[in-house]
């Protein structure tokens, strides 16, 4: 089968710094202009029926790919099955909904305080069940971000079933302006989260936590064995990602305006982890790619409207069938180092 | 905080709670059995459960034509009933179970790939599952017609021995017990654990694999439905979304006593029943699943592999 | 609703939103026909609410061509589910929308809640024939509706006083107890009915998370606390299993549930014999009790509706305002906003509407009490 990974891969190796370089800045600026490819004949193909196209491309499009990424950390790089992933995104949410509500804090002032508060969640859930193996670990987590939805459904604090409303839009930086209708404004953002993220985790990949994770996916006990110290490695993986997700959070609610605990439900966790395996986990570009996808393909198709879930669903069957590793998997070498480690 | 409601309903509590705990025991044995065999979470019996509660309808209102729902059936025609709705959905799940083992594991486990992958396919299964029944029922709830008459043997101690109640519990122990004789007396049971201990040791011996796998997917798929009957006939009402609800429940019990293992899933359901009673008569019922996950987050630490352990044979890895 | 009225309405909808867009940007070379968009929830598991809605649209808008108008008015469906995370992101679309004047719906309040910042910034008219949260037109909410929300409905604070009212109605020394269903609907009409409920009526309170199947635990505080009347604020699936549960378990005393319940499948979900005497009450008068024979013949003939659903005469009104100021020849936003917040209209039971500031009827709109009799919805008269 074509292995399209692998050849990028290679060429990529083959390429020196210049032509890396001006790579990288010509899909940056490709992708900094995709808020206007609705406009273009050329590319009109991309707008979605009913909801707007530039409003689907910054939820759900690119806040999947910067949550998906987050996730990809704890699943794909370190190999913890984590259900319960909106929890981090509700956390952020809500921390933005409440201080922005009741303080004058605006977005910017908030982000890291939801960034910091998610990786506290991160940590006093993960120090307990972190010392679980496999599937214990996700039912776990699917019971966190089931406690976190119901927590904030019944205190009084949190808006109750309503929610918060009235959440303030973030102040302008450099000149560009965060209204309601300026998507291109939180679609710029999100892309420099997600290129910081990007970058963060290449640095990590190469460095100690990297192949600590690298060790722990592969065989626990061989990690544990050869002195990593598996709770706290799997501990930062574990809040890296919370963090991540708290941060999408944050931006969503201040663009939203309007939370409520029925936007972080189950749902959430399961679609955000099926853009990590449906894309290739564990491989950034396969997960970027996935998350692209599953956020798209339901808004494209909402002509079918009633059936477009079904359909979404025979979509993720086949092609798992299909392509088992994911649309872009990891590389080769490390598949085949895992199945001599079964 | 509510303790009055204990002084009157303490035993009313319990008996409910045993009561619900059979149905979830039932369902999470569609989870153990797979999880010992093949130690993947089967995340697609969630939506087994709902349609075998559409096939307990159908099998009682299009196929014997029972449509009131308020005058109960009497005498023979209520056992066949009973009898031929309970088979029907577990054949309908059984047969649901193999099928989804074909189309979302097999290939997959085939080709030797990551866990992840076939928990993917199962949610894909699940969402198509639960997707064509809410178009199929315009997601309104569909009634079952009522079959038996709620008269009471008695009441101890402010518990109420229902007819419905009574017979949860005396059918699910029998299925109960019944299974787990099976898999450890008989030749497949027994191929089924040899298959738990150790695939390639099981190939070796002769075992064909995917036809115990098959097998164990039948089983899980049976009690499944049998869950799914028992469900149906007492609440008598079902709709596209019963199973997420059912099946994460069911899979805390599992989980709970000790996944893998027939007999913790007998005691976590039962367990787990009993504790969703009390926590929603003493805290309120918003407050139950937040205390079941507590309760569950709790006993892995002290027990990691659940109150009973997972089976000595799977402690693998 | 029948069945096949309903696929062919789904099919209805998706040629809309498919054919939708081209439609409209075709329709700015034909000034004679302007578009009303209708927001609520058409596919999902709140299906049956928007398809019964629909069915009141579509009526008012028929008798409207009919009369061979100037300005002809057609329909944009909007189906947000229910759900506000899909109405936040509908939303958008239909504000930069520009052909559309004017809204009915949104159906939901929380959806209502998510799609006002997108209308607010567009300045598109909304008049809601269900949303009944107080806060969307409570000047003292952080966010409310004002200027562009207005609604044809009773909101919680007056059908939550009407339904305890109406539950406690004939019974000497009422003991009362409340349950929710933790929804944004459930909680807040609970809030209001409890408000009302004096502490020596008080029996007890729980709140039952939606698709709750075991109703038992419940069932055994009801007992304990000595209750005679339970009132359940939710929707129609969930009081039906609440309603057996209670009936099964010995319970004899008054059930009552607001509008929520008042669904034709509720007595057929909870069967005959627990529904019984269940006592509703909705922010709502029957279509059918207020309309002329005639009309209601083109109606079941239009629709292939025998009996219109919950909230079919509040959304014939709130279109009927639109036609109305149309009529006068608004075909702006701002026209239309003008003309409904300044105008007084005659709702179908000839009762006048006139809106204040806020955006609620002034003298507030009229609460139906209903009881099912025979395993059938009848309507008893104004609770």
């Amino acid at each position: 089968m074509l292995n399209i990974r692998d050849k990028g891969a290679a060429i990529w190796e083959n390429w020196n710094r210049t032509k890396r370089v001006t790579f990288v800045l010509i899909v940056i600026t490709i992708v900094a202009f995709l808020p206007y490819a609705g406009t273009f004949p050329a590319t009109s193909f991309l707008n979605t029926p009913i909801t707007s196209y530039q409003a689907v491309l910054v939820y759900p499009i690119a806040m999947f790919v910067l949550m998906a990424l987050g996730l990809n950390i704890v699943v794909g790089k370190s190999g913890l099955l984590d259900l319960g992933y909106v929890a981090f995104f509700a956390i952020g949410a809500y921390t933005m909904g409440i201080l922005g509500t009741m303080t004058g804090l605006n977005t910017w002032e908030i982000l890291p305080i939801g960034i910091a508060l998610a990786m506290l969640a991160g940590l006093i859930l993960g120090l307990p069940a972190l010392r679980l193996r496999g599937d214990y670990l996700a039912i776990v987590t699917l019971g966190f971000g089931e406690i976190v939805r119901i927590i904030a459904l019944n205190l009084t604090q949190t808006g109750g079933p309503n929610g918060v409303v009235g959440i303030p839009n973030p102040p302008p930086i450099f000149g560009e302006k965060f209204g309601l209708d300026d998507h291109a404004g939180y679609f710029w953002v999100i892309f420099v989260m997600i290129l910081l993220v990007i970058w963060m985790v290449r640095r990590f990949t190469i460095r100690r936590p990297g192949r600590a994770w690298e060790a722990i996916r592969q065989d626990e006990d061989v990690a544990a064995l050869m002195g990593v110290n598996l709770l706290v490695y799997k501990l930062w993986s574990f809040s890296i990602g919370a963090a991540i997700g708290g941060a999408a959070g944050v931006i969503y609610a201040s663009k939203v305006m309007f939370i409520a605990p029925d936007m972080f439900t189950f749902n959430v966790s399961v679609l955000i982890l099926a853009c990590v395996v449906f894309g290739g986990m564990g491989n950034m570009w396969g997960v970027i790619l996935g998350a692209c996808i599953l956020a798209y393909l339901p808004e494209r198709i909402r002509f079918i409207s009633n059936s477009r879930q079904l359909v979404f669903g025979l979509v993720l069957l086949v092609i798992m069938n299909i392509r088992p590793d994911g649309l872009l998997p990891r590389k080769k070498r490390e598949k085949i180092k895992q199945k001599e480690a079964k | 905080m509510n303790f009055s409601v204990l002084s009157s309903q303490f035993w009313s509590l319990c008996l409910q709670g045993v009561a619900l705990g059979f149905i979830y025991v039932l369902i999470s044995l569609g989870y153990t059995m797979v999880y010992g065999v093949l130690r993947l979470i089967n995340f697609a019996n969630s939506e087994v459960v709902m349609m075998g509660t559409f096939a307990t309808v159908v099998a009682e209102v299009a196929i014997l034509k029972n449509v009131s729902t308020s005058d109960p059936l009497h005498g023979f025609r209520l056992v066949y009933t009973l009898v031929f709705a309970l088979v029907f959905s577990s054949l309908i799940c059984g047969l649901l179970g193999v099928l989804v083992e074909l189309v979302a594991y097999r290939r997959l486990r085939a080709l030797g790939t990551n866990r992840l992958a076939s928990l993917i396919s199962a949610i894909a299964v699940s969402i198509v599952l639960s997707e064509a029944a809410r178009i199929y029922t315009h997601s309104a709830p569909v009634t079952a017609p009522r079959l038996l008459e709620k008269w009471s043997f008695g009441e101890i101690g402010g518990a109420n021995f229902r007819v419905d109640t009574v017979m949860i519990i005396l059918a699910g122990s029998i299925i109960f017990f019944a299974l787990d004789r099976f898999v450890n007396r008989s030749r497949l049971g027994k191929a089924i654990r040899a298959v738990s201990m150790s695939e390639e040791n099981s190939k070796l011996m002769g075992i064909n694999l995917n036809r115990v796998i098959s097998l164990t997917f039948f089983i899980g798929g049976l009690t499944t439905g049998a869950a799914a009957f028992f469900y149906t006939t007492v609440y008598e009402t079902t709709q596209f979304n019963v199973g997420f609800n059912l099946g994460l429940a069911a899979f805390t019990a599992a989980v709970l006593g000790g996944i893998g293992n027939l007999r913790g899933a007998f005691y976590g359901g039962i367990f787990l029943g009993v504790l969703e009673q009390f926590a929603s008569a003493i805290l309120g019922s918003q407050w139950k699943s937040v205390t079941v996950f507590l309760v569950l987050v709790l006993v892995l630490l002290i027990k990691p592999s659940g109150i009973f352990g997972e089976a000595v044979q799977q402690t693998r890895t | 609703m029948n069945k096949k009225i309903q696929r062919s309405l789904a099919v209805a909808s998706a040629a809309t939103l498919v054919f939708g867009v081209s439609a409209v940007s075709s329709a700015m070379a034909a000034p004679k026909t302007v578009y009303l968009a209708f927001q609520a929830p058409l596919t999902g598991p709140n299906a049956l609410t928007g398809q019964d809605e629909l069915t009141g649209a579509k009526f008012a808008l028929s008798e409207y061509n009919a009369t061979n108008p100037a300005i002809k008015v057609e329909l944009v469906l909007a189906d947000d589910q229910g759900d506000a995370t899909v109405a936040a992101s509908v939303a958008p679309g239909i504000a930069s929308n520009k052909t559309i004047i004017g809204l009915i719906g949104p159906a939901y309040s929380g959806a209502t809640q998510a799609s006002l910042p997108a209308y607010k910034a567009a300045g598109l008219p909304l008049i809601s024939m269900s949303a009944t949260r107080v806060s969307l037109t409570d000047p003292k909410a952080p966010v409310n509706g004002f200027p562009i929300f207005k609604r044809v409905v009773a909101n919680d604070k007056f059908q939550g006083p009407a339904l305890v009212r109406y539950a406690t109605k004939g019974i000497a020394t009422p003991k009362v107890y409340l349950v929710d269903d933790v929804s944004a609907y459930g909680a807040g009409l609970a809030e209001y009915a409890k408000k009302t409920i004096t502490s020596a009526m008080t029996a007890g309170k729980d709140s039952v998370p939606v698709n709750t199947s075991d109703y038992t635990s419940v069932v055994a505080k009801v007992k304990a606390s000595g209750a005679n009347v339970v009132i359940y604020c939710g929707y129609a699936p969930d009081a039906a299993k609440f309603v057996k549960a209670l009936r099964d378990g010995g319970y004899t005393g008054v059930f009552a549930s607001g509008d929520g319940t008042l669904k034709a499948d509720y007595p057929v979900n909870a069967g005959k014999a627990a529904a019984e005497g269940s006592r509703l009450t909705a922010a709502d008068v029957p279509f059918e009790n207020l309309v002329t024979a005639a009309q209601m013949t083109a109606f079941t003939k239009l629709t292939g509706v025998k009996v219109p659903g919950t909230y079919v005469t509040s959304t014939y009104n709130a279109t009927n305002i639109y036609l109305a100021c149309i009529k006068q020849g608004k075909t702006t936003r701002a026209g239309i906003q003008n003309c409904i917040t300044t105008g007084s209209f005659k709702g179908v039971a000839g009762d006048t509407i006139k809106f204040d500031r806020y955006g609620d009827i002034i003298g507030g709109a009229a609460v139906g009490a209903f009881v099912i009799k025979d395993g059938k919805i009848s309507y008893v008269g104004v609770a």
